[in-house]
C-alpha cells in the first residue's frame, strides 16, 4: 500500500520539480547483447558490442550503415556549381530525383564543412529545390560557397527513424527493442513473437535455402499470420510499411552480424574456452595478448566480410532465381487427385503422417517423442518437435483450415515445397515431383471439408422437422 | 468573496456552453455526417435529446446561478425563508420531465426497431448474407461466400455460418460491402468478446464468442469521397470492446463499393485466393508495374 | 457547551459510569486497531479510502500520462514496470485502468460512503450508542484489508487484472486469454469477493441499527437524509450483493475448476486447444450488472443524502421537499434493479429486452430530476454561508446536473449504439462519480471533521482545494464527452493509431494537464486532513449551528456516543424556524417551546 502511495507523491513531486529526470524516468531505450554474445570473454564480448555501436548505434542514435541493401530513404549527390548566393547551389544526385521529401535535411560528407569542427553547418535544413534547374536552397546561410564536388547526403537514416517510430507503436511490445522477440507482452503469447536476429523467417516463398524475400515481409505485415498474435497490419500506408519493414531489416541484420561475430571468436574466446585454455596451461596474459591483436589487425576485415555475407543473402532472396516457382500449375482439385495426394501423406516417401497424424489433427507419432536438445545430451521436458528457437511446437493441425503462411495453393505448394524454415518441417524439393506436391496440396487444401457433407444433410434434417 | 463563488459557478456552464457550440467547429464532434440512413436517425435522435438536455442545462444552471446570488446577498440580520417545500412545484417538476421522457422514449422505439429487430429489415438481404466477420485477437477475419453462391433457405445459411465452404473467399481486416443496398452481415468471434463498431456509419455491435449476431446495414456515402485506389468509400472498423492487450490494434476498414465493382473485387478476390502461382503470375507482375 | 479534546474523550466523559464503563481501560491496539466503536472504524475506513484515493488517483494519472503522451517515456512507472526505455507495454496500460477502476470503485468510493461515513453517522445521527452489532462492524473493516492485500497482489504479483473491471468473460475465464488473465484474475476475483463480505456486513448492520436502535422520538420520516440514503444504500447492497458474489464464485469456478457457466464451445485463445464450453458469456453481464447497477446508486445515494444536509445546514433553510427526497430516493433504488440491461444495449440481447430497460431507464432519470431540483429549491431564499462545505455541496448540486443529463443520451437505444463503450460514457460516469459523489464526499469531509476530531479543519485551504479540483475535475471529464461524440473507445491503448482519432490528441494533453492539476490539489486535501487531526482549530459541540443528533454529542464524542441521552422532537431541518427565536437553528433534542409555556410560562432560550 504504502509503495503505491510513495509512487503517487514521487509522480507528484516529480512535476513539480521536473529537473531531477533521471530520478523517474528509466534510461532510454537500449540493444540488448544476445546471450551467446554475453557468453564471451571479456575483452571479445566488448569488440563485439563495439562493433555493433559502431556499425548500428543505440536505438535513440541509429546508424545507417550503407552496407546492407536496406532502404534507408537517403539521397546522396555532390555540388555541381556554386549558386547565387552561399545558401544557394546546384546540385547532381547519384540518382535521379524529382522531388525531395518535405522538412529534409542536408549533411555534408566531403568538403570544408564536413571537415569543420563544429556542428555548426552539419545538418542543415532544405528550403526548396527545383528539379528543372537543379538547384537547391538552404534554409541557413553558409560561411562560404561549397565547391564542387562536394559530396553530401539528405535525410540520412529518414525512413530508418520513421520505421522506429512506427516500430515503437506497433511492434516493439512483442518483438522488443532488439528484435529479439522479448517485448514485455511476448511472456505471454503462444507462439512467441518471432527473433529475428536470426535472419530466419518462417513462412517465405523463397527456396529453403535462402532468406525471407521483401514481398514476403510485406505481405506477412499486411496479411498478418493466422492462428498466431500477429495481426494484420492491413491499413499501414505504402510508406509506413516500407519504413517498418527496413527497420525490421535493420535490426535482423544487426543481429545477424552479431551472431556471426560472435561465431567467429566464440570457438578460442567464450568465456568457458577461456577458462578450459587457461587450464591447458596457457598464462592469462598470452591470450589477451593474442585476443589483443586478433582483435586490432584482422577483426575489422572480418566483420567487414561477415557484413557483406548478410547483404548477399538478402540481396539474392529477393532476386527470381531464389523464388518457388512451381514447374507445372496446378493439377486441377479432383477426387482422384486428393487420394492420391492421400496416399502420399501417409506414404514412408513424405511422411507427412508422422508429425501431421493420420487424420490431420497434428497428433502423429514424432510429437509422443522426446527429443535431445541440440548440442547437448538432454532431453526436453515435453514431449514433441521444437524450432531452432528452442519453442515447443505442434504440427499444425490441418482440419481446422487456419494456414499461418497464407491459404492459396502457391503457399501451400511452397510451404511443402521448401518447408517452413526454422521449424521441423522439411523441405520436399528434391523428394516429391511438382505433380507430387499438387496432389498433397489438393487433399491438404481438402481436409478441413472432409465429412462436411453429411454435416450439412443433418442440419437440413433437423429444419425439415 | 461570496461574489466571485457566485460568478465561479455561473462561469463554468457558461464555458461549458460555448466550448460545446465550438466543439463542431473545432472538429470535436461527430467523425463526419453519417453515410447510412439508420446513421442519419441516430445523429437526429442525439440532436434532438442535445436540444433538451441544453435547455434543461440552461434552466437548471440558471436557476442555481440565480438562489446562489440571492443567497449570498441576503442581510446579515434576515433569517433565510422558511419552507418545506411546495407540493404544487413537486407535481410540476415531476410530471414535466415525465413527459419528457416518456416522449423521447416512444419517440426513439421505431429507430432501435429498425436498427435490431430483424422482421423490420429487407429480407432480401437477409436471405442472402454478404459476409461473416469474425473478431478475433486482435484481427477482423471476414470470410465471404464464393461469388456463385447462392443460398437456399435459413438452413443453408446456418449450414454455411457452421461448415465453411471451399468456395468461400478470405479476408482479413478488409470488408467489402456493396454500397446503397441494404446488406447483412453476421458477426462472431473466435475468442473473446468485441464489439463491430463502425463510426463513421454508426454502427455498433458486440461479437459475443459462441452466438452468431446479424447486423445490417445500408451505406449510401451521401458525403463521404470516393477514394480512386480501392475503387470505393472507406470507413473505419474499429473494436469497441475491451479484448484484450492489443484492443486498440484492431483497425479495419469497410469499404462500401458500387455494384458492378464490388464483383470485380470478389472476383480479383478469388483469382488472388486460387494463385497458384504459375497462371496468375504474368497478371501480377503488370500490377505491381 | 464544552471543548473537549481527543485525548480525554474516551476518558473523562460523563457517563464513565455507566455500563460500558469497562470499555474504557482498552489497549491501544483495542482502542484504535481492533476497535468495535463505529467511530473508530468509521475513521479507520475514512483514513484508508482516502490514502487509497491517492492510489487511485495515481493509477489514473499513469493512464492520462499514456492517452496524453502515448509510448513516451512514463515517469516511475515507466521506470519500475515497463520494460523497453521507460515505454509501458499494451497490457500494463489495461492493468493500469483496470485498477484504477477497481481500486476508486471497491476501495474508495463504496467503503468511504457505506463504510466511513456510514458507519461514522448512523448511530450518531439515529442516537444509538453504537452499532447493533459492533463486532460484525469491526470485521467489515477488517475485511478489506484482504480485498487490498488481493488487489494489491494481483497488480503486483500476476501481472494485474486485464479484463477491466467489468471483467467480462472470455477475457477473464480463460487463463490464457490475455496478459493478468492468470493468477492476477483470480487474486482480483477473490479480492472482490472480500469487498463484498466488507460491504454485506456493513450493510445488514446498518439495516438493524436504523431500524431497532433510533432514539425516542426519531420516527423514520425524522431521520436526516443521510441515513435515509444509507438505509436504501444498506438495502440495495443486502440485495444485489449476494448476485455479484455468486457470479464471482462462477467466475472463478470457470477458470480454476474447469466448469464452463461463462464458456461457450470452441473457443480458441492463444492458439490452446479450443475450449469444450457449453455456457454463455453474457451471462455473466447479466449477473455482473444486476449488481453493479444497484452498486452505481450504492455509491450516490448516501452522497446525496449527505448532500442534502449540508446544503440545508450552509444554506440555514429546511430541507425542500423531504419527503418527495425521501421517496424518490426510493424510487432510484427500486428502479435501479431493473436498468441493468442498459450496460448491454448493444451486447446483441433480444431487441424487445432493449425497449423495456430503455424505458426504466429513462423512469429513473425523473427521481434523480425531482432531487435536484428539491435542491436547488433548498438554496432558494437560503442564506447562504460561503465555507468550503457550501461549495463542494454545490459542486455536486451543479456537476450531477451535468452527469444526470448526459444520462438520458445512453438510456435512448439508438444513440448509445453509437455512444456505448466510447468516452462520452466514460464522461458520464465521472460526472457521477467524481463530480457528485467525490465533491459529496469532500463536503462531508469537512462538514464531519470537527466531530470527529474535535478541531476544524483550515476553511481557506480546503477552499483552494476546492477550487483546484474543480477546474481540474471539468477540465478533465468534460472534453471526454467530445472525445466520446468523436468516436473514440474506451481502453484504448493508443487511439492515435486510428485516423479518424488522430486530430484529439491535443484535446487528450489538455485534459492530462488538467488531471495532473486535480491530482496535485488532492494533496491539499490531504495535507489539510491530517495537519488539523493534530493542530486544527478547536471547536465545540456544534460548530455549524446544526440540527441533527450528532452535534448534540461532544467533539468527538465519547464512548457511547451521547453523554445526554437524546430524545427527539422534531425533524433534523428546522432551520430560521419563526420557533426558533433569535437563533436560526432549533435541534431535534430541543423539546418544544410550547410545552414549557404551558408548564411554567417561563421564557427558555436554547
Amino acid at each position: 500500500m504504502s509503495f503505491r502511495l510513495i509512487n503517487s507523491l514521487i509522480v507528484l513531486s516529480f512535476i513539480c520539480c521536473s529537473g531531477c529526470d533521471s530520478l523517474f524516468m528509466s534510461s532510454p531505450a537500449e540493444f540488448k547483447l544476445s546471450k551467446r554474445t554475453k557468453s564471451l570473454h571479456g575483452p571479445a564480448k566488448n569488440a563485439v558490442q563495439r562493433n555493433l555501436l559502431d556499425k548500428f548505434g543505440t536505438p535513440v542514435d541509429m546508424k545507417a550503415w550503407e552496407r546492407f541493401p536496406i532502404n534507408y530513404g537517403s539521397i546522396k549527390g555532390k555540388v555541381k556549381e556554386p549558386g547565387s548566393s552561399t545558401n544557394a547551389f546546384s546540385v547532381s544526385f547519384n540518382n535521379e530525383q524529382e522531388i525531395l521529401p518535405e522538412n529534409s535535411i542536408l549533411r555534408w560528407l566531403t568538403g570544408s564543412f564536413a571537415a569543420a569542427e563544429e556542428d555548426l553547418f552539419r545538418d542543415i535544413p532544405i528550403e526548396s529545390y527545383s528539379a528543372e534547374t537543379g538547384e537547391i536552397v538552404l534554409a541557413k546561410k553558409l560561411s562560404e560557397d561549397p565547391k564542387e564536388g562536394d559530396q553530401f547526403i539528405i535525410n540520412p537514416g529518414f525512413v530508418l527513424q520513421h520505421g522506429r517510430k512506427l516500430y515503437m507503436t506497433h511492434c516493439l511490445h512483442c518483438h522488443g527493442v532488439s528484435g529479439d522477440g522479448n517485448g514485455p507482452t511476448s511472456e505471454y503469447l503462444n507462439p512467441r513473437p518471432r527473433d529475428y536476429r536470426d535472419g530466419v523467417f518462417k513462412f517465405t516463398s523463397t527456396l529453403s535455402t535462402e532468406k525471407v524475400s521483401h514481398a514476403d515481409l510485406q505481405r506477412i505485415v499486411k496479411k498478418g499470420i493466422p492462428g498466431t498474435y500477429m495481426p494484420s497490419f492491413m491499413l499501414l500506408k505504402d510508406d509506413e510499411l516500407e519504413a517498418i519493414l527496413s527497420y525490421v531489416q535493420w535490426l535482423s541484420s544487426r543481429g545477424e552480424l552479431e551472431k556471426k561475430m560472435v561465431a567467429e571468436l566464440e570457438a578460442d574466446y567464450s568465456t568457458a574456452a577461456v577458462r578450459s585454455r587457461k587450464k591447458e596451461g596457457e598464462t592469462s596474459e598470452a591470450i589477451s595478448k593474442e585476443l589483443q591483436e586478433l582483435l586490432s589487425v584482422e577483426f575489422s576485415e572480418t566483420v567487414d566480410g561477415l557484413a557483406t555475407e548478410v547483404a548477399e543473402t538478402w540481396t539474392r532472396a529477393n532476386s527470381k532465381e531464389s523464388l518457388v516457382v512451381p514447374k507445372i500449375s496446378r493439377v486441377p482439385d479432383s477426387p482422384e487427385s486428393r487420394q492420391k495426394g492421400r496416399e502420399l501423406y501417409l506414404s514412408n516417401k513424405a511422411k507427412c503422417a508422422t508429425c501431421h497424424g493420420p487424420k490431420g489433427i497434428g497428433n502423429g507419432p514424432e510429437t509422443k517423442l522426446f527429443r535431445k536438445i541440440p548440442g547437448t545430451n538432454k532431453e526436453y521436458d515435453q514431449p514433441g518437435l521444437f524450432d531452432m528457437w528452442d519453442k515447443h511446437v505442434k504440427p499444425r493441425d490441418l482440419t481446422r483450415g487456419i494456414y499461418r503462411g497464407g491459404r492459396r495453393p502457391i503457399d501451400l505448394y511452397s510451404r511443402v515445397y521448401s518447408g517452413i524454415k526454422g521449424t521441423p518441417m522439411p523441405a520436399f524439393a528434391g523428394t516429391l515431383t511438382d505433380e507430387e506436391i499438387w496432389h498433397l496440396t489438393n487433399y491438404v487444401m481438402s481436409v478441413p471439408f472432409e465429412g462436411q457433407s453429411s454435416h450439412a444433410t443433418e442440419t437440413e434434417k433437423v429444419s425439415q422437422k | 468573496m461570496k461574489k466571485f463563488w457566485c460568478l465561479f459557478f455561473m462561469f463554468w456552464p457558461i464555458v461549458a456552453l460555448v466550448v460545446c457550440a465550438m466543439a463542431p467547429g473545432m472538429n470535436w464532434w461527430f467523425p463526419g455526417e453519417s453515410n447510412s440512413p439508420i446513421g442519419v436517425e441516430i445523429d437526429g435522435l442525439f440532436n434532438l435529446i442535445l436540444i433538451i438536455v441544453t435547455i434543461v442545462f440552461i434552466g437548471t444552471q440558471i436557476a442555481f446561478g440565480y438562489v446562489l446570488w440571492k443567497g449570498a446577498h441576503i442581510q446579515k440580520n434576515e433569517k433565510a425563508l422558511y419552507t418545506h417545500g411546495s407540493h404544487n412545484l413537486e407535481i410540476i417538476w415531476t410530471v414535466l420531465p415525465c413527459v419528457v421522457m416518456l416522449f423521447i422514449a416512444l419517440y426513439q422505439m421505431e429507430v432501435w426497431a429498425k436498427f435490431r429487430v430483424q422482421s423490420t429489415f429487407d429480407q432480401d438481404a437477409v436471405s442472402q448474407p454478404i459476409a461473416e466477420v469474425t473478431a478475433r485477437q486482435f484481427e477482423w477475419r471476414i470470410r465471404y461466400p464464393g461469388p456463385d453462391t447462392k443460398f437456399e433457405g435459413k438452413a443453408d445459411i446456418t449450414d454455411w455460418l457452421k461448415n465453411p465452404r471451399p468456395t468461400d473467399l478470405y479476408t482479413v481486416n478488409d470488408l467489402h460491402v456493396p454500397a446503397g443496398k441494404n446488406v447483412l452481415i453476421h458477426l462472431r468471434s473466435g475468442d473473446v468478446q468485441h464489439s463491430f463498431f463502425v463510426p463513421e456509419l454508426r454502427i455498433k455491435q458486440d461479437a459475443v464468442p459462441g452466438t452468431v449476431i446479424p447486423i445490417w446495414f445500408n451505406v449510401d456515402n451521401k458525403t463521404k469521397k470516393y477514394d480512386e485506389s480501392i475503387k470505393g468509400f472507406s470507413y473505419e472498423l474499429v473494436c469497441a470492446e475491451l479484448c484484450g492487450w492489443g484492443h486498440y490494434k484492431m483497425q479495419a476498414r469497410v469499404v462500401a463499393q458500387l455494384e458492378d465493382e464490388y464483383k470485380n473485387y470478389l472476383l480479383q478476390l478469388q483469382k488472388e485466393q486460387f494463385d497458384d502461382g504459375v497462371s496468375a503470375e504474368s497478371d501480377d507482375d503488370e500490377e505491381e508495374e | 457547551m464544552s471543548t473537549l479534546n481527543p485525548a480525554d474523550a474516551g476518558f473523562n466523559s460523563d457517563h464513565a459510569e455507566d455500563t460500558h464503563a469497562e470499555h474504557h481501560e482498552l489497549s491501544f491496539v483495542k482502542k484504535y486497531v481492533f476497535s468495535t466503536d463505529h467511530k473508530i472504524i468509521g475513521i479507520q475506513f475514512l483514513i484508508t479510502t482516502v490514502l487509497m484515493l491517492m492510489v487511485g488517483g495515481a493509477l489514473a494519472l499513469a493512464v492520462r500520462w499514456q492517452l496524453a503522451f502515448p509510448w513516451s517515456n512514463m515517469p516511475i512507472l515507466g521506470k519500475y514496470f515497463a520494460s523497453e526505455g521507460g515505454q509501458i507495454s499494451p497490457e500494463f496500460y489495461t492493468m493500469l485502468f483496470t485498477m484504477h477502476a477497481s481500486v476508486m470503485i471497491f476501495l474508495v468510493i463504496i467503503p468511504i460512503l457505506a463504510g466511513a461515513f456510514g458507519n461514522y453517522l448512523i448511530p450518531l445521527q439515529i442516537g444509538a450508542d453504537d452499532m447493533a452489532f459492533p463486532t460484525l462492524n469491526m470485521l467489515s473493516y477488517w475485511f478489506m484489508w484482504p480485498a487490498m492485500m488481493l488487489f494489491g497482489m494481483s497488480f503486483l504479483f500476476g501481472g494485474g487484472p486485464a479484463s477491466g473491471w467489468t471483467s467480462y468473460p472470455i477475457l477473464s475465464a480463460i487463463k490464457d486469454a490475455a496478459p493478468g488473465s492468470g493468477a492476477a484474475q483470480t487474486f482480483w476475483l477473490l479480492g472482490l469477493t472480500f469487498v463484498g463480505f466488507s460491504s454485506m456486513m456493513g450493510s445488514i448492520n446498518y439495516l438493524t441499527t436504523i431500524i431497532n436502535m433510533r432514539a425516542p422520538g426519531m420516527t423514520l420520516f425524522r431521520m436526516p437524509m443521510s441515513i435515509w440514503g444509507l438505509f436504501i444504500t444498506a438495502i440495495l447492497q443486502a440485495f444485489a450483493l449476494p448476485v455479484l458474489t455468486a457470479a464471482g464464485f462462477m467466475l472463478v469456478a470457470d477458470r480454476e475448476l474447469g466448469t464452463c457457466f461463462f464458456i461457450p464451445a470452441s473457443i480458441i485463445v492463444n492458439n490452446a486447444s479450443p475450449t469444450i464450453g457449453g455456457g454463455q458469456p453474457l451471462l455473466w453481464q447479466h449477473l455482473f450488472w444486476f449488481y453493479s447497477h444497484p452498486a452505481v446508486y450504492i455509491m450516490l445515494l448516501p452522497a446525496m443524502g449527505m448532500v442534502s444536509d449540508m446544503l440545508a445546514t450552509m444554506c440555514r433553510k429546511p430541507l425542500f421537499g423531504y419527503k418527495p427526497m425521501v421517496y424518490s430516493m426510493s424510487a432510484i433504488a427500486g428502479l435501479g434493479f431493473i436498468v441493468w440491461g442498459h450496460h448491454m444495449f448493444t451486447s446483441g440481447m433480444n431487441p424487445a429486452l432493449g425497449m423495456t430497460f430503455m424505458l426504466s431507464t429513462m423512469m429513473i432519470a425523473l427521481p434523480s430530476a425531482v432531487k435536484t431540483f428539491n435542491w436547488i429549491g433548498t438554496m432558494w431564499g437560503g442564506r447562504i454561508q460561503f465555507n468550503a462545505v457550501m461549495l463542494n455541496c454545490a459542486a455536486f448540486v451543479t456537476m450531477f446536473v451535468v452527469g444526470g443529463l448526459s444520462g438520458i443520451f445512453m438510456a435512448a437505444v439508438p444513440v448509445d449504439i453509437y455512444i456505448h463503450d466510447t468516452y462520452f460514457i466514460v464522461a458520464h460516469f465521472h460526472y457521477v462519480l467524481f463530480g457528485a459523489t467525490l465533491f459529496g464526499v469532500f463536503g462531508a469531509i469537512q462538514f464531519w471533521f470537527p466531530k470527529m476530531f474535535g478541531r476544524m479543519m483550515n476553511d481557506s485551504v480546503a477552499k483552494w482545494h476546492f477550487f483546484l479540483t474543480f477546474l481540474g475535475a471539468n477540465g478533465t471529464f468534460f472534453p471526454m464527452h467530445f472525445l466520446g461524440v468523436a468516436g473514440m473507445p474506451r481502453r484504448y491503448a493508443d487511439p492515435y493509431l486510428h485516423p479518424y482519432l488522430e486530430h484529439l490528441l491535443p484535446m487528450n494533453q489538455f485534459m492530462t494537464i488538467s488531471a495532473l492539476l486535480m491530482g496535485v490539489a488532492q494533496f491539499l486535501l490531504l495535507g489539510n486532513f491530517f495537519y488539523s487531526m493534530f493542530y486544527g482549530k478547536k471547536c465545540g459541540r456544534n460548530p455549524w449551528n446544526a440540527n441533527s443528533l450528532e452535534w448534540t454529542a461532544p467533539s468527538p464524542p465519547g464512548h457511547g456516543n451521547f453523554d445526554i441521552p437524546p430524545v427527539v422532537y422534531r425533524g433534523p431541518y428546522e432551520y430560521s424556524s419563526p420557533l426558533s427565536g433569535d437563533k436560526d437553528f432549533l435541534m431535534q433534542t430541543e423539546p418544544p417551546v410550547k410545552k414549557k409555556k404551558k408548564d411554567t410560562g417561563e421564557t427558555e432560550d436554547s
